[in-house]
């Protein structure tokens, strides 16, 4: 097998597609006798709900049908709980999963009461404004610290308080490390996320046939199996029956994950009652607050060191909102509990944190999912390290960076997917010494900086380290078959929301059929055509699917050699494949085309031998052990304008390692795109909520988004530790751009401001970096 | 949201109380009251359309159900407001103070915002809320001058009513 795409910077396949309007989006898909509905969403934070009153809505022309909790009968269920909370010590974990519609309670504003089905979408948001509904308030849980205090009104009412979860996991000793200590650094961080903000919102249609009694769905998910499989069973229908298809989705980065969301389980249900298609497509104002988001972290955390920088110990205490509901478990604090950790030696820790239910929506991961608040808590410590031990932060880094030699590096603590944090591979020196070089750190500190600050500009520089936990199991699979026309087709079951799949998959069974990535049409999200797996998160598409992917096209390989030695008779060993053909070595015009042996595989008369399997085709199926560590440095060079706060972005460098690179241009794509959202989270974006739990800014007016103007083009190099956890030593890339991002900005901006304030909390604006140079002397 | 301040009236205690709680008077001076029925001796309903930057005409059915009413001195009002922009609602009191021949009112409103006027017009709704205080104060003031320059067809008041 040659090596020949496998790392070419192959253009985009899907892009023509997506670039040409041809690509089928879920809004696209508009069927015969199609109804539109719309919810109606509770305007309270947290209130009794006494009544939702239809009756006018009902008989408004051009109304189907309206439904209240009430009307759900039996369909009524709290949804699933998606991710059960890990086996730690001591755990604490209360559950509450969102329901369908509320009913007795509202527990965060745009929580749905009441669906309307109609004939268009107008006519079903003007029944809306018929519906009555009387909420009686109650004070809303917003405050995270006051939440727990005793007395504090409830979210839920049967369970004792507002803790969701509390979780400790430590190694070591710390307080004797504490105790050991040259310097202990001990602040309070505050670090916020946000919306996703993906360009489509989310949508669903859903269709019943009733003669074959099937149900499509077409669902903006990114795990369109396991909504199958859930749709399945809360439907009573089998599996087989449900066939739920995620076209190509424009952006995901998490909110879009297997939700169940209210809108995902009652359009299904409302299709089948109706026997016609419905579809809802949600509105960029629902997105605000109906779609999942990620939300503030409060740390209190602390660094012991020695006099030579050495990490002895960190100390974390920190709560999380989790929103009124908990369906996703905890997979976001204990990625901020793991990720905190770094690329480092931590031979002291002890972590716990507090999930706090609040009158807000769901909390659920954003990329990064909670590893860039353990990231900005970790660097931030080692800046304030550094500064006080009179040390240069990239030396402090250096310094405590786990040696090669260091792997697999056990943590010691348990990681999202439940298996022991351990480090597979890395080597985190030569991928600062690129960014150093690249940034040219020496003489940016040396000359550049201080000509500048004689000139009165305010420039500084950011560096920092991270590992983001990548490529976690349990598996997924694909399907590989060559098709009589000689094209290939391969099916997985993951989703597909722009990461570039058609491309990267279709370059790994390029080299081992030997043919041209254009001639392999891959096939995504679609449960009819491959319905077993898990869904795309957690960085895991290329190492998770692209393994198995990889292994199903070897399997089609050995298929294709067998039948090729037997027809031209000659030994497989004296056969290769190349340009869509099998050849014999040394006497190429002895050639079959891979369309004509997949004929001969499906032979339409004659016998065959016993254990024969028809086609040219295979099913395999990759589950890693535990996740990889992907790792890699930011460095960043910002101006500060300190009359406006105004911060200019001047240079970014990314130093990646992912283990073997299948596309660079692919790679570099997300990690630019996740620089954006990091840029996004550390300056612009922020939801901001009264104390009342109402949400203050849901529009793109008062949100704010970055835009080209505010992130610059991302210089990038690459080092590759290959990942001995999968054949083809790939990691995960996909949230990597996002999660080390602010923990940059921060160190940068304080640089530029030379030390004048510290920045202890994420996002800030420029009217947040305005309050905090007020309190110091102007510079 | 707080809204507060106070504003100096030409007449009496007693008018300017009579005034304030009379349903036609606010109809007329409340900007964007579009009804206003005083369907209990305590407790009036109607119909408010108010523009808050994106949203231009959310309409509201307003209920306000008065409580520890001293005339001519003080009231507090429990306002409800609701539409399908969504809600605000709060308490708000009322203090009427001799000032001379005029009349101090003092007013402080503790309102809660809710729904998507809060969501989209936030960062209006304090200089929206301003105007209509501002623009609902003087419409009455007008209506004092009214009232009294008909009590006394000769003579105009010689003090037009201000804001501090």
């Amino acid at each position: 097998m040659s090596a020949r795409w496998l790392g070419e910077r192959v253009p985009r396949l899907e892009d023509t597609k997506l670039l040409t309007g041809r690509a089928l989006f879920t809004d696209d898909v508009d069927l015969p006798g199609m109804l539109h509905a719309a919810f109606l969403r509770s305007d309270d934070a947290h209130g009794v709900l006494r009544s939702v009153d239809v009756e006018a809505a009902r008989r408004r022309p051009g109304v189907v049908a309206v439904w209240t909790a009430a009307d759900l009968g039996e369909y009524w269920k709290p949804g699933p709980a998606l991710v059960p909370p890990p086996p730690i010590a001591g755990l604490v974990f209360n559950s509450a999963t969102q329901v369908p519609l509320a009913r007795e309670k509202v527990r965060h504003v745009g929580e749905p009461l009441a669906l309307v089905v109609a004939v268009s979408r107008y006519v079903a948001e003007d029944a809306l404004d018929d519906i009555v509904v009387d909420v009686e308030p109650l004070l809303a849980v917003t405050d995270l610290e006051a939440a727990l205090a005793p007395g504090a009104p409830r979210v839920h009412e049967a369970l004792g308080g507002n803790v969701a979860a509390r979780a400790r996991q430590s190694k070591g000793d710390y307080a004797a490390a504490r105790g050991r200590a040259h310097k202990v650094i001990a602040r309070r961080f505050r670090y916020d996320r946000g919306a996703a903000a993906a360009i489509e919102n989310r949508g669903v249609v859903a269709a019943w046939d009733a003669k074959t009694e099937e149900l499509t769905v077409w669902d903006t998910t990114q795990a369109p199996i396991p909504i199958r499989n859930g749709l399945a069973a809360m439907l009573g229908l089998g599996e087989s029956q449900v066939r739920v298809v995620a076209p190509f989705i424009g952006g995901g980065f998490g909110p879009k994950i297997m939700m169940f969301y209210p809108e995902e389980v009652l359009i299904p249900w409302a299709a089948m009652r109706l026997g016609r298609p419905v579809k809802w497509i949600e509105d960029r104002q629902e997105n605000f607050y109906a779609t999942t988001q990620e939300r503030l972290q409060i740390h209190d955390a602390e660094l012991a060191v020695a006099k030579d920088g050495t990490i002895l110990g960190v100390k974390d205490r920190f709560l999380f909102d989790t929103g009124a509901y908990d369906p996703y478990g905890l997979t976001i604090p204990i990625n901020s509990q793991c990720t905190l950790l770094g690329p480092y030696a931590v031979p002291n820790y002890d972590s716990e944190f507090t999930a706090v239910f609040t009158n807000r929506p769901i909390v659920t991961p954003v990329r990064g999912a909670g590893r860039q608040h353990g990231v900005f808590v970790m660097e931030r410590l080692l800046d304030l390290a550094a500064k006080e031990l009179g040390m240069d932060r990239v030396e402090i880094r250096r310094r405590n960076f786990l040696p090669p030699d260091a792997f697999p590096h056990d943590h010691q603590i348990l990681f999202q997917d439940f298996a022991p944090l351990t480090y597979d591979s890395g080597d985190y020196g030569p991928a600062m010494d690129r960014a150093v070089d690249a940034i040219g750190y020496e003489r940016f500190l040396r000359e550049e900086q201080p000509a500048l600050r004689r000139a009165g500009r305010h420039v500084g520089l950011g560096i920092v380290s991270y590992i983001e936990g990548t490529g976690i199991g349990p598996y997924e699979g694909a399907r590989v078959t060559i098709e009589p026309s000689g094209s290939v087709r391969v099916a997985t079951g993951v989703g597909t929301q722009g990461q570039g799949h058609f491309t990267t998959f279709a370059q790994l069974v390029s080299d081992v059929l030997g043919m041209d990535p254009s001639k392999v049409q891959v096939i995504t999200g679609d449960t009819r055509e491959f319905g077993w797996g898990t869904g795309t998160f957690a960085s895991r598409g290329a190492v998770v699917a692209g393994n198995a992917v990889h292994e199903a096209a070897i399997r089609v390989r050995k298929k294709v050699l067998k039948l090729a030695s037997e027809v031209l008779g000659v030994d497989a060993g004296e056969l290769f494949l190349e340009c869509g053909s099998v050849h014999v070595k040394g006497a190429p015009e002895r050639s079959l085309r891979l369309g004509d042996l997949a004929r001969k595989a499906n032979p339409l008369r004659g016998g065959v031998a016993p254990g024969t399997e028809p086609g040219l085709e295979a099913t395999a199926y990759f589950g890693p052990e535990r996740g990889n560590a992907a790792n890699g440095v930011h460095a960043m060079i910002v101006e500060v304008d300190p009359e406006t706060c105004e911060v200019r972005i001047r240079r970014y460098v990314v130093v990646h390692d992912c283990g073997t690179v299948i596309n660079p241009t692919v790679v570099e794509g997300q990690v630019q795109g996740g620089v954006a959202m990091g840029i996004g989270n550390a300056f612009y974006e922020q939801l901001v909520w009264d104390e009342n739990g109402q949400l203050m800014n849901a529009s793109f007016m008062d949100y704010l988004l970055p835009t080209a103007l505010d992130v610059p083009a991302v210089e990038m190099r690459h080092t590759v530790t290959p990942s001995p956890l999968n054949p083809l030593g790939a990691k995960g890339v996909g949230e990597a751009g996002a999660i080390p991002a602010a923990a940059a900005f921060a160190q940068a901006v304080e640089d530029a401001l030379e030390g004048e304030i510290e920045v202890l909390e994420i996002p800030l604006s420029p009217n947040r970096l305005f309050d905090l140079l007020g309190s110091r002397s102007r510079p | 949201m707080i809204v507060q301040g106070e504003y100096t009236f030409p007449g009496t205690r007693e008018a300017i109380w009579e005034l304030l709680l009379d349903p036609a008077v606010i109809a007329r001076t409340m900007p964007g009251t579009e009804e206003m029925v005083r369907v209990a001796p305590d407790r009036y309903e109607g119909r408010m359309r108010v523009g808050v930057g994106a949203i231009t005409a959310a309409e509201f059915t307003v209920s306000v159900q008065l409580a520890d009413v001293v005339p001519p001195e003080r009231y507090t009002m429990q306002i409800d407001g609701r539409g399908r922009f969504g809600f605000t609602r709060g308490t708000a009191q009322v203090r009427l103070a001799a000032d001379g021949a005029g009349t101090v009112m003092r007013f402080e409103a503790d309102l809660q915002v809710g729904g998507k006027i809060a969501a989209v017009g936030q960062r209006l709704l304090d200089s929206v809320s301003k105007l209509m205080t501002r623009q609902g104060l003087e419409s009455l003031s007008k209506e004092v001058n009214r009232r009294l320059a008909s009590a006394d067809p000769g003579s105009r008041s010689p003090n037009p009513g201000s804001l501090p």
